[in-house]
């Protein structure tokens, strides 16, 4: 099976085991990038200049298209409707990173928010560095389907990269202040990126099944790419404190994410809006 | 500290060129604290909205542009110079048509054909 | 191209300042284009300052009421319209910021002076920002109707006679084309959906009508003690004055609101054939006082995101300030 490409989802689907492990990255692909772009979008106005809210707001919107592509794929595969699978699952049936559904900073996006430039460079910075070797990787797929959205979000993708990378050189190269920031930043990585570099229960079926890389490759790739760019390195391979989303862990803070973006979706599922 | 904030803002002008044929053209402004975070955002504004296959951005001192005077001036050539623009050379297409027939001047149009090469 | 050369104008000139504004008068009415470092009566320069940082910052502070809707939106289809709508909004903010900055640029004021104006008062931004949203219905009311009575004072500028500000209007009312169609996409699905939906939108509009009226501004300047439309009517900025771009905006949204079968909170509004106006309820005009002074619902709460916003990215600021070239 290992060599063969899966054009359909229709064939996809005549293989149970196959269509599981397809299914289970997907939800990762599209979960993660729907609440880092919901996070994003939080952030709307409250950028360091004005300039850089018309960049980030942008990168934003484009991720949150690429979930739709994610979710689009998802819904060939039977799994149900974009809008259901994007609103009304559980926090435990999500599949995206603790560390990507944290908390901007303290406050509400709409009341006080007290956000943190840092936090917002360094994680952006660490998952666009992720997500490309993901996409990457996608091209080769076996699931035809993926390898076609993969190269369609890495055009957009690049840009975002650059744009992150680009914070992240200038500020760990500035001032003192900067760099401790920065440097928490990046210790904070270190004890709660983990869950993001992992494959979840399905990790050996996908590699075997050859939709994706295995996940020791994927995090020695990772974690070269951003020892690449930063000044101060990750030693070894982050860990997950927050818990494991991959494995449907989560905290209050998916919890949160979930009630906002869903608030108006849940007043009437049978709507149209 | 305001003094430092300060020069964190840097004017910055964007040009871009939207296909082969067409010149660089000048956009607009942004500011930002260098030249490669300006080409950052001069990058988003022209990716979500218009075709660009290049961009320059250069740091507005370093420009040297017309002051209002000197604009004034430049509309204000003599139009004494036929020898430079076609209209000034009419005169040869009847003289082409005494010589021979078939024979016509050097238009625009003509010259600008032969960019097609010459069919063997 | 634009720039502000320092001590450009003083390059000798014989003209006098009357001789000046002749010159000048005929230059707008010729229908050409003012630039930055041309001469302009003072007048004409403050007038363009005050219009354009206040143009600038709506842009700005009006992405705060949809960004309270933009997460919530209830498909994957509109929270990507809303993300495309406020990120406009935002570039349509830092092109207007610009072009302010540059008029400003002989007082010695930059962005960081118009950002302090912003939230010390000094600059203000138009009334509808400072009104509170209660539901996804206002999303829509805002995207259709607020958008609407934009575009219409922003059309009515497209031909203005100060150059930059007359290029910046051109892409944004390009970009406001689609604003409309996603207004009319999220109003009409609301109009044809459930009773709750319906009603929704109703209780919206009845909510925002009024703001929506005084959006332009009062018809004469005895209510709010100044008025500039004269100014820049006669100096070619904008074509109508406030009551004008009023009736326009009734023009063409009333008919629409009610062939989605909505009422207006205003019983008395009706068109006279005969004057080939509308007669309405005036607005309280106080209020628009009140709001615009930064008194209004939400102003002072807005006003304090952005001043945490600000002052949170004051170390960033500072970080970058010490590089003048990047090191990459």
């Amino acid at each position: 099976m290992s060599n063969e490409i899966i054009k359909t989802a229709e064939e996809a689907r005549q293989n149970p085991a196959y269509k599981a492990a397809l299914v289970e990255l997907l939800y990762q692909f599209a979960d993660d990038d729907l609440i880092i772009s919901f996070r994003g979008s939080e952030w709307l106005g409250l950028a360091p200049h004005i300039e850089e809210d018309v960049a980030f707001s942008s990168i934003t919107q484009n991720t949150m298209g690429h979930a739709t592509m994610f979710f689009g794929l998802l819904e060939e595969l039977g799994e149900g409707d974009s809008d259901t699978l994007a609103h009304e699952r559980t926090a435990g049936a999500r599949r995206s990173s603790t560390y990507l559904e944290k908390v901007n900073g303290p406050g509400s996006y709409i009341g006080e928010p007290d956000y943190d430039w840092a936090l917002a460079v360094v994680r952006n910075f660490l998952y666009e560095s992720l997500k490309r070797i993901k996409l990457e990787a996608a091209t080769n797929s076996s699931y035809e389907p993926l390898r076609q959205i993969a190269r369609k979000a890495l055009l957009e993708q690049t840009y975002h990269l650059a744009h992150w990378r680009l914070w992240i050189e200038q500020l760990q190269d500035s001032t003192i202040e900067a760099k401790g920031k920065i440097r928490m930043r990046l210790e904070e990585a270190s004890r709660e990126f983990g869950d993001a570099l992992s494959l979840g229960s399905k990790a050996e079926e996908i590699h075997r099944f050859n939709l994706l890389i295995d996940e020791e490759t994927l995090k020695n790739r990772w974690l070269e790419k951003v020892n690449g760019v930063l000044k101060e390195k990750f030693d070894s391979i982050p860990k997950m404190v927050l818990g494991d989303g991959r494995r449907g862990e989560y905290n209050e803070d998916l919890e949160q994410a979930i009630g906002i973006f869903t608030e108006v979706y849940m007043s009437d599922t049978e709507a149209v809006w | 500290m305001a003094q430092e904030e300060r020069n964190f803002y840097r004017e910055y002008e964007v040009f871009s060129r939207k296909s082969n044929k067409l010149p660089l053209q000048h956009q607009f402004s942004l500011l930002a604290p260098n030249k490669d975070m300006a080409m950052m955002m001069a990058q988003e504004n022209f990716m979500r909205r218009e075709d660009a296959i290049d961009i320059w951005v250069v740091e507005r001192d370093d420009i040297r542009a017309m002051t209002s005077e000197e604009k004034q001036q430049l509309t204000k050539r003599l139009d004494n110079k036929d020898y430079r623009n076609t209209k000034g050379y009419g005169y040869l297409r009847k003289l082409w048509r005494e010589k021979e027939e078939k024979m016509g001047m050097l238009d625009e149009k003509e010259i600008f054909s032969w960019s097609k090469g010459r069919k063997s | 191209m634009y720039l502000y050369i320092e001590g450009g104008d003083l390059i000798q000139d014989e003209r006098t300042d009357e001789e000046q504004y002749e010159l000048f008068m005929e230059r707008i009415n010729n229908g050409e284009k003012i630039e930055p470092n041309d001469w302009m009566p003072d007048d004409y320069r403050n007038a363009l300052i005050r219009l354009i940082s206040m143009h600038g910052m709506s842009e700005i502070m009006g992405a705060l009421p949809e960004k309270e809707w933009t997460p919530k939106a209830p498909s994957l289809k509109r929270k990507l319209a809303i993300m495309a709508k406020v990120q406009d909004e935002m570039g349509h903010g830092q092109l207007l910021l610009r072009v302010a900055e540059d008029l400003q640029k002989p007082n010695g004021i930059s962005r960081k002076e118009m950002m302090e104006g912003l939230l010390d008062g000094k600059i203000k931004f138009h009334n509808v920002f400072h009104m509170k949203t209660k539901s996804w219905a206002d999303a829509a009311i805002i995207a259709w109707l607020v958008d609407g009575a934009a575009i219409i004072t922003q059309t009515n500028m497209l031909n203005a006679s100060y150059g930059p500000y007359q290029r910046a209007l051109q892409r944004i009312c390009a970009e406001e084309v689609f604003h409309a169609q996603h207004g009319e996409a999220l109003v009409m699905a609301l109009a044809n959906g459930t009773k709750e939906q319906r009603d929704m939108l109703q209780e919206a509009l009845s909510r925002w009508w009024e703001s929506l009226v005084m959006f332009f501004g009062p018809p004469t300047p005895k209510v709010t003690g100044s008025s500039r439309q004269d100014i820049m009517i006669k100096y070619k900025i904008r074509v109508n004055n406030n009551e004008e771009l009023r009736q326009a905006f009734f023009d063409k949204y009333i008919p629409r609101i009610k062939a989605l079968g909505l009422e207006l909170p205003d019983k008395t509004i009706a068109f006279n054939e005969e004057t080939n106006e509308w007669t309405y309820e005036q607005p309280d005009w106080e209020q628009f006082k009140q709001t615009i002074n930064n008194n209004g619902p939400r102003s002072k709460a807005r006003l304090k995101l952005r001043q945490i916003a600000y002052d949170n990215g004051s170390w960033v600021r500072r970080a970058l300030a010490h590089q003048p070239e990047a090191v990459v």
